[in-house]
């Protein structure tokens, strides 16, 4: 390992202890009752912070790199891709387009954008357009704000725009794989030891996490191998597949991890009952339309000479 | 060519004030119905909402459509948490039943049973109520902000000058790339691209969204080359950046700040005192018999 990825690793564990100590403090030595778990809005904004953190700390770790100019360029970008971002969700939250969800794998073809944006263009730009993105698509179809799934969704934009940083774009895609795969394959394993968990995400709340749902984030999973060694020359399809891969993992088991404290969920529900259902779907997509964007996006470069 | 939100100049009680207290007020309240789950301080919130709505000046047939939409996604969200009493579970413990209607058939070995319960009608109600209070103050955003004034609003609220200008981007472009799928879609259709049929498994749904998600984005990205030189050639981004327009703040938005601090700080300490979760009114427990 690396310098720079040390750095990481370091600031994320001290400050998801940080963390810790707040909500320990908080909950359990003063023993306010809201803020132990149960509903705590409070926490809503605490993970916010901790979301924030979380970027601050990478950024911190690896200050030297271009990745994180924000010119003209990257505000234009990052504008674009946020608004692409929400009218996608709001078009296709069920407003405009009511699509069939196949067994509760419901179509949410709009988070390819924050990876591509991410990749194409950065993370803070990967960033922007997944929290404002969020935040206005959730805020056009009427859902209300949710803070902690802005940010979610911004690190899954974020954690997109990380290969920027490293000049070889190659080696690292290996760990990731084996990374993103690991928690996959962790997931589905706590899927099948828990079968009777309620989808979270679905009407009428009251059924059961399909398979299709459980097995959706294993599948998705095969299917980015399946990019991956079949683009394996095409160096910006497969990075880009991978990394929006382990985006997705981290960003949206981000949103998942914190409403178990924010809406009192036991871990086993938030992670199949909510992140399955979420994070396994989005992996689909990640697969099959950000490497259609990273062609297109390509031949556009090619075209204008920039 | 923008298309752009339907804003226009009125004389209201939102555009009485400067846009950045208003966002922040917006904010407050919106922080604030997040803390009760109890309708006598939801209603509170309401009934802000509904002045708000009546006094913005926003007539009937400009917010028609959004009102719809609202109205139907509120009322079914909250009818399916009425019907599966889901999401309620973590604020009672006790449910007082009314009445229980069973279904006469089963499905699957499971009988549908409908328990309408004090608790879970009336948590219905309080989650309408907070909904919608959410609901109205946002939807009445794009129609009372002067787009003119997005970018300034933003800056003045302590955002860096690029992160300020990036929003005020971001919500210039919304309504247009709205109308950019619209022509896509249409354009598509008159290829024989069908959208609203899809069949197939699901990787097969998913490839045929790339005909459209694909054309809007890079269609998106090539227009962005063009702004991009607009701004580098009026030097964005070399020094602090200087605004059109100006806000300044006057004695009425500092009371509305203030007020909405103020709230803000009650609605925490109830919170911290216990108030504020769900509360069912004594006679309608008595009245099921509990």
């Amino acid at each position: 390992m690396n310098k720079k990825l040390v750095g990481v690793v370091v600031a994320l564990v001290v400050i998801l202890a940080i963390f810790m100590l707040f909500v320990w403090l908080g909950g359990g030595v003063l023993g306010v009752s809201r803020f132990q778990t149960g509903e705590n809005p409070v926490l809503r904004f605490v993970f916010v912070i901790v979301g924030l953190l979380v970027a601050l700390g990478v950024y911190l770790g690896t200050k030297e790199s271009k990745a994180w100019e924000v010119g003209t360029r990257q505000v234009v970008w990052m504008a674009i891709g946020a608004a692409l971002y929400a009218v996608f969700s709001w078009l296709f939250n069920g407003t405009v387009f009511v699509v069939p969800s196949v067994s509760q794998v419901a179509l949410r073809p709009a988070i390819a954008i924050p990876m591509f944006f991410g990749y194409a263009f950065g993370p803070i730009v990967g960033f922007f357009t997944g929290a404002v993105g969020n935040m206005f698509g959730d805020a056009l179809t009427g859902f209300g704000l949710y803070p902690q799934w802005s940010i979610g969704n911004g690190l899954i934009g974020f954690i997109a725009g990380l290969p920027m940083l490293f000049a070889d774009k190659k080696k690292s895609l290996d760990s990731v794989l084996i990374a993103g795969g690991v928690l996959a394959a962790v997931a589905t394993v706590i899927y099948f030891l828990n079968r009777n968990e309620i989808n979270q995400l679905v009407y009428p709340f009251d059924q059961p996490v399909s398979l299709m749902a459980g097995i959706s984030i294993l599948f998705g999973f095969m299917l980015v191998l399946v990019v991956r060694f079949a683009f394996g020359k095409n160096i910006d399809i497969a990075a880009a597949v991978t990394w929006g891969m382990l985006g997705n993992i981290l960003g949206i088991g981000f949103a998942a991890i914190s409403d178990i404290w924010i809406n009192g969920y036991s871990p086993a529900t938030a992670i199949v009952g909510e992140f399955l259902p979420a994070a396994g779907p989005n992996l689909i997509f990640a697969a099959i339309l950000v490497p259609l964007l990273v062609v297109a996006y390509a031949a556009v470069q090619r075209q204008s000479g920039r | 060519m923008l298309v752009s939100w339907r804003y226009r100049d009125r004389k209201s009680l939102i555009q009485w004030f400067d846009p950045r207290a208003w966002l922040i007020f917006y904010a407050c309240f919106l922080v604030c119905t997040l803390f009760f789950w109890d309708l006598r301080f939801l209603s509170f919130f309401f009934v802000i909402a509904v002045v708000v709505l009546v006094t913005s000046g926003v007539t009937w047939k400009e917010m028609r459509r959004a009102f719809f939409f609202i109205i139907g996604f509120v009322i079914f969200y909250a009818l399916l948490t009425f019907l599966t009493g889901r999401g309620g579970v973590e604020a009672y413990k006790q449910e007082h039943l009314i009445r229980s209607l069973a279904a006469p058939f089963t499905v699957f070995g499971w009988r549908p049973t409908l328990n309408i319960s004090v608790e879970r009608s009336f948590f219905a109600v309080s989650q309408l109520a907070r909904v919608f209070s959410v609901a109205i103050m946002t939807i009445l955003i794009p129609y009372t902000l002067n787009p003119a004034l997005y970018g300034i609003t933003f800056r003045g609220l302590g955002f860096p000058d690029k992160i300020a200008y990036a929003m005020d981007l971001t919500m210039r472009f919304i309504p247009t790339f709205g109308r950019d799928f619209q022509l896509t879609m249409d354009a598509q259709r008159a290829r024989g691209y069908e959208l609203d049929k899809i069949r197939g498994g699901l990787i097969q749904q998913v490839r045929k969204l790339g005909p459209i998600i694909v054309p809007v984005t890079i269609h998106a990205i090539i227009g962005s080359e063009d702004i991009i030189d607009a701004m580098d050639l009026r030097a964005f981004g070399i020094g602090p950046r200087s605004w059109l327009e100006q806000l300044i703040y006057r004695r009425r938005d500092r009371i509305l700040i203030a007020a909405g601090v103020l709230l803000l700080v009650l609605s925490f300490a109830l919170l911290v005192l216990g108030y504020g979760s769900f509360w069912v009114p004594e006679f309608l427990v008595r009245l099921a018999g509990g």
